[in-house]
This record gives structure tokens, C-alpha cells and sequence, in this order.
């Protein structure tokens, strides 16, 4: 099956590209509702997380987004320049805090590693290469 | 995103609409602070129309919430979805909020 993929700039306003494409993707191989928002979540901490941390003050950059459907599973690859930074060894989020204490920092990646089956990260040739896979049996 | 707000006696009802996601959760999130600050005490945040919310918007109903707590008032959330439930649950957030299953239910509680 085609993989579907579209580059956009380090920037949180482009981010709505991404929704858009990966509900055109979703609609097209007849994947579950509940699997989409999952995916969705997922690349939002992902793609928040690259613009907010891998690029200096002002710096441009481009991120892409690649989906592809196989063996019963949703591939998301999202591959950025910036600087090196592998979510899976960024530290938990403490939980137990209490409201008064409590903060978001590393919830972003406890909900990917929550959600997906399978994160896996690399760096390759510069590039931060990270993959998500979440099985699903279509609509 | 769409945000509803319906006005009954002194309670707010809040429902917005869409995702609750890195772009939506600041205007979303300015609107309810701007709502509590501007004297609401009672605020049921209907969720029956969100698909999903992801960490940035969980900060943004952390800090409505903190708010809510300062100045003695009441945020009750309401209407989600098992699935929405189950990133409360992945995040923890289930016991800082206080959760009602309907509309009414939480009508109640926020009163």
C-alpha cells in the first residue's frame, strides 16, 4: 500500500497538516476511530516535542511525517534534523505528585509509549528518525 | 476550535469541541482561566464532543483547575468517552478532577 508522507516547518501552527493527513490516511484504509485518535495523540506529543526542544531560538527547520499501512499495523515515521534527543530515555513523568505539584513535563512521552504498540528511535546521518507502530483490523 | 458556553443561574457549562491538542488547548484553556477569573465559581466542562486531549491540553485543565481550587470554586469535568477516560487514567489525572459520567450528574456536582 502507497505510504502517504508530508513535510511542514518547525512551527506548532503547521502541526493541524498533520491531523488533516493522517484522517484522510485513516479514512482511506478504513482504520478504527479510536486507533486515529491514539495516532493522533501520539504524533501531537512527537511533533510538539521536536519544535519545542530540538532547534535553537529562531532556527528553521523542516520535520516529515510518513504513514504507511503494514502487516495489519500503522507505520509513523517522523524524521527531524535537530538536535540528537531519543524519547524513549527521557525520564517518567512523576505521577503521584499531588494537584498543587503536579506538572506535565514527560507526559508527552508516557502517553506515546502508552499508546503505540511499538517506539522505537535512531539517529541516523543527522536525522532523528522516530517510529511508531500501532496494529489495528480495519473497519 | 468550537467552544460553547451556556450560562444557567450561576453555574457555567462549558463545551468545547474538536481536539484538545498542542494548538486548541491555549485558547481553550485561556477561555475557562478568563471564565474563573472573571467571577464563575461553579464550571462543568462538558467533553462528550472532544476526540482526544493530549499533554498540552491536560496542562491547560492542570492549571483551570489550580485556579478553580484558589479561589473556592467548583470544576467538574463530564461526558467523556471510555476511550478519553483511559488517557485520563494513562495520565493519572483521574483523582485531581472531580468526574461525572452525564450532564446531570454534573450539573449537580458544580452547583
Amino acid at each position: 500500500m502507497a505510504p502517504m508522507e508530508t513535510r511542514i516547518r518547525n512551527r506548532r501552527d503547521e502541526m493541524p497538516a498533520i491531523v488533516v493527513m493522517l484522517e484522510r490516511f485513516g479514512a482511506e484504509h478504513r482504520v478504527p476511530r479510536k486507533i486515529l485518535n491514539e495516532i493522533n495523540v501520539a504524533l501531537d506529543e512527537a511533533l510538539n516535542n521536536i519544535i519545542s526542544y530540538a532547534y535553537a531560538a529562531n532556527e528553521r527547520s523542516e520535520i516529515l511525517v510518513r504513514l504507511t499501512i503494514r502487516d495489519g499495523r500503522i507505520i509513523v515515521e517522523v524524521e527531524d534534523s535537530g538536535r540528537p534527543f531519543d524519547p524513549l530515555q527521557a525520564p517518567p513523568p512523576d505521577l503521584s505528585a499531588p494537584l498543587k505539584e503536579r506538572k506535565v513535563g514527560g507526559l508527552g512521552i508516557h502517553f506515546i509509549k502508552n499508546l503505540m504498540d511499538e517506539v522505537d528511535y535512531a539517529r541516523v546521518a543527522g536525522t532523528n528518525r522516530l517510529r511508531l507502530s500501532k496494529k489495528f483490523a480495519a473497519t | 476550535m468550537e467552544i460553547i458556553e451556556i450560562q444557567k443561574e450561576r453555574l457555567v457549562i462549558v463545551e468545547p469541541r474538536g481536539r484538545i491538542d498542542t494548538n486548541s488547548a491555549k485558547p481553550f484553556g485561556d477561555r475557562v482561566v478568563e471564565l474563573i477569573r472573571s467571577g464563575s465559581r461553579n464550571m462543568l466542562i462538558d467533553l462528550q464532543h472532544i476526540l482526544y486531549i493530549s499533554s498540552a491540553g491536560f496542562r491547560s485543565l492542570l492549571i483551570a483547575r489550580k485556579l478553580a481550587d484558589e479561589v473556592q470554586g467548583k470544576l467538574v469535568l463530564c461526558g467523556m468517552s471510555a476511550e478519553l477516560k483511559r488517557l485520563f487514567e494513562i495520565g493519572a489525572f483521574t483523582d485531581l478532577f472531580t468526574i461525572c459520567a452525564t450532564r446531570d450528574e454534573g450539573i449537580a456536582k458544580a452547583q
